[in-house]
């Protein structure tokens, strides 16, 4: 039997959430984020808004969007009918990205546990940091924590150290 | 050390890929019992070319006076697009329905695109909501075309509660499913019974969906027809056979949304399923104590199908499931992350589940409570939009000792559908 710390109610040996309120039991120590000295990863520097208005033109925009990530390229699909949230799963601080890019080496790289979000704002696909250590990059540019920022098709977009290449669909 | 074995068929193509996580490679030497998860994900195989089978399809729809206005008009336009979609080879037929039903359009093949639509188009709003009428109406018109090489479906539509049919409609739904006849069952705004709605289409093998605002209604009209025209697989069930001193406490759908799997543990029901969205199934087992240290086999899970226009139609594959008890100290706590994140998502449904359960037995003020925590942890995983729901009822609760009816729904189908998640394509 292990007791909840939250709500005291006893559980069985290797229960991964409590039953009666949710939170986690297991006390894994926790992983937090290093600055790092970025490198530069040399992006193409170019984009005008083009593909912006191209979005607009076509109405309701993209369906999802295809995200080819890291040095493995493995490549993920995400609709697009809620946000997407980019980071590391961390079941204590409650993050569960939708994307966990733990696998990727992440936190080698310096991706936060809640880092990034990508959502469809009135048909157009946009980016959002969400106040990460190491930052959120468009194609090189640094983004404002909390301010969204539209991504195109075949974007780079750079968590920390961690590249990704973005697709619409 | 394998801890999964794993067997198929091997005269025949695979028609469906089986994917098999265990929580614990590992359990403790000791006096406890422990808890054991089993995630299951069945994928439809890439290679399978896919063949539309024939739809034998019934429209029923709601014609009581509150479909009247933007409703109806979205309703007709999302019917006619459906009938746009039908090819020579489906049957189509549109029963309508208030204090009574009326068959609109028999069921039949090589329909009349135009005259269909000018029928469809012709629906009047008035009277009630007698859902039971409409749904014999509607079986009555599928049932003479069943057959096992096509799509049996019906597709019922309603913005009302009916009052004293309940049962009836469950009887007759289940009915259906044992007869190869789906339901997709469709609750518009408010005022509609979620329980009732949901239970007859899972029985049946079908799914549910709320719409929150008419205009919603043309889009999930479609995404059903494009979900029943990409059937790979009929009658999906998982079997279980249990060694001693293994428990199944309880078992869970999570995708295509989570819903709380019920039949015994001898054969879970799954449904259809279609070439977009994969079945993911979550098992939590309760493992006997075992006081020294050995390899055992916990359990054989066997997934079954039905591929239609296949020679042999019934496909499957067996996964034996077994870990090893060992001294406390050397046991790692590695669990892999899908299965983290498929409970942490799945807490929070149950939250859920268990503050409407208070509300019914009149525990107003651990109802609220749970609707507060429910609310911090949506807010935490970044579902604003469902948390903000949570919490504006958690207050109407607090103070008036109801939950608004909109409030209600929102909450449900917006808890159960967090577990949509983004689609691995491949793995570097």
């Amino acid at each position: 039997m292990v007791k909840c710390p939250f709500c005291g109610t006893p559980q069985v040996a290797n229960t991964i959430f409590c039953s009666e309120c949710g939170v986690y039991l297991l006390d894994d120590e926790r992983k937090r984020t290093d600055i790092l000295n970025l490198h530069d990863l040399d992006l193409d520097k170019d984009d005008g808004g083009k593909a912006q208005a191209e979005a607009l033109r076509k109405g309701s925009g993209p369906l999802a969007v295809r995200l080819k990530i890291g040095e493995s390229h493995r490549v993920v699909e995400a609709t697009l009918t809620k946000a997407v949230h980019l980071g590391r799963l961390d079941p204590i601080s409650d993050v569960f990205p939708e994307i966990d890019l733990t696998d990727d080496s992440a936190l080698e790289k310096g991706v936060s546990r809640r880092h990034a979000r990508i959502l469809k704002k009135d048909g157009v696909v946009v980016v959002e940091d969400l106040g990460s250590i190491n930052g959120t990059f468009v194609n090189g540019k640094r983004l404002a924590p909390y301010l969204p920022e539209v991504l195109n098709n075949n974007d780079q977009l750079q968590l920390g150290n961690l590249l990704v290449e973005v697709q619409m669909r | 050390m394998g801890f999964l074995t794993q067997t198929a068929e091997s005269d025949k193509p695979s028609a469906f890929n089986l994917n098999v996580q265990i929580s614990h490679q590992h359990l403790a030497v000791g006096k406890d019992e422990q808890a054991f998860y089993i995630l299951v994900s069945v994928t439809p195989t890439d290679s399978l070319p896919l063949l539309r089978l024939p739809l034998n399809l019934c429209l029923v729809l709601d014609q009581s006076t509150s479909m009247q206005g933007m409703r109806m008009q979205q309703v007709k336009e999302g019917a006619r697009q459906i009938v746009e979609q039908i090819t020579t080879e489906d049957s189509l037929g549109v029963v309508v329905f208030s204090d009574k039903a009326n068959v609109l359009l028999p069921c039949r093949k090589k329909i009349d695109k135009s005259r269909t639509k000018t029928a469809i188009n012709s629906i009047q709003s008035g009277g009630g909501t007698e859902l039971f009428q409409g749904l014999v109406a509607g079986l009555k018109e599928i049932e003479p075309n069943r057959s096992q090489q096509s799509v049996n479906h019906l597709i019922l539509l309603t913005d009302g509660q009916t009052y004293g049919d309940e049962i009836s409609c469950l009887d007759k739904s289940k009915w259906a499913g044992q007869n190869q006849i789906s339901l997709t069952t469709l609750g518009i705004g408010a005022d509609w019974n979620e329980n009732l709605l949901d239970q007859m289409a899972a029985i049946s093998g079908g799914t549910s969906a709320y719409i929150d605002t008419p205009t919603k209604i043309v889009e999930v009209l479609k995404a059903t027809m494009k979900s029943i025209s990409s059937v790979v697989a009929r009658e999906l069930t998982i079997s279980l056979d249990l060694k001693s001193g293994v428990y199944l406490k309880e078992s869970f759908q999570m995708t295509p949304y989570i819903y709380r799997l019920g039949g015994s543990s001898s054969r879970i029901l799954l449904g259809p399923l279609t070439a977009e969205v994969s079945k993911t199934v979550l098992m939590e087992f309760r493992i006997r104590p075992e006081t020294s240290p050995m390899k055992k086999d916990l359990l054989e899970l066997k997934v079954e199908g039905d591929i239609p226009n296949r020679a042999n139609h019934r496909h499957w594959e067996t996964v034996t499931v077994s870990a090893e008890f060992a001294p406390k100290a050397s046991v790692g706590s590695a669990i892999p992350s899908v299965i983290v994140t498929a409970l942490g998502k799945l807490a929070i449904f149950q939250m859920q589940e268990k503050a409407m359960a208070d509300l019914e037995n009149g525990k107003i003020a651990e109802a609220t409570q749970r609707l507060e925590n429910m609310a911090t942890r949506l807010l935490n995983i970044g579902e604003t939009e469902l948390a903000r729901a949570a919490l504006l009822e958690a207050g109407r609760l607090a103070r008036s000792g109801h939950l608004s009816a909109e409030g209600r729904k929102k909450i449900r189908y917006g808890t159960r559908s967090l577990s949509i998640l983004p689609k691995e394509i491949n793995r570097g």
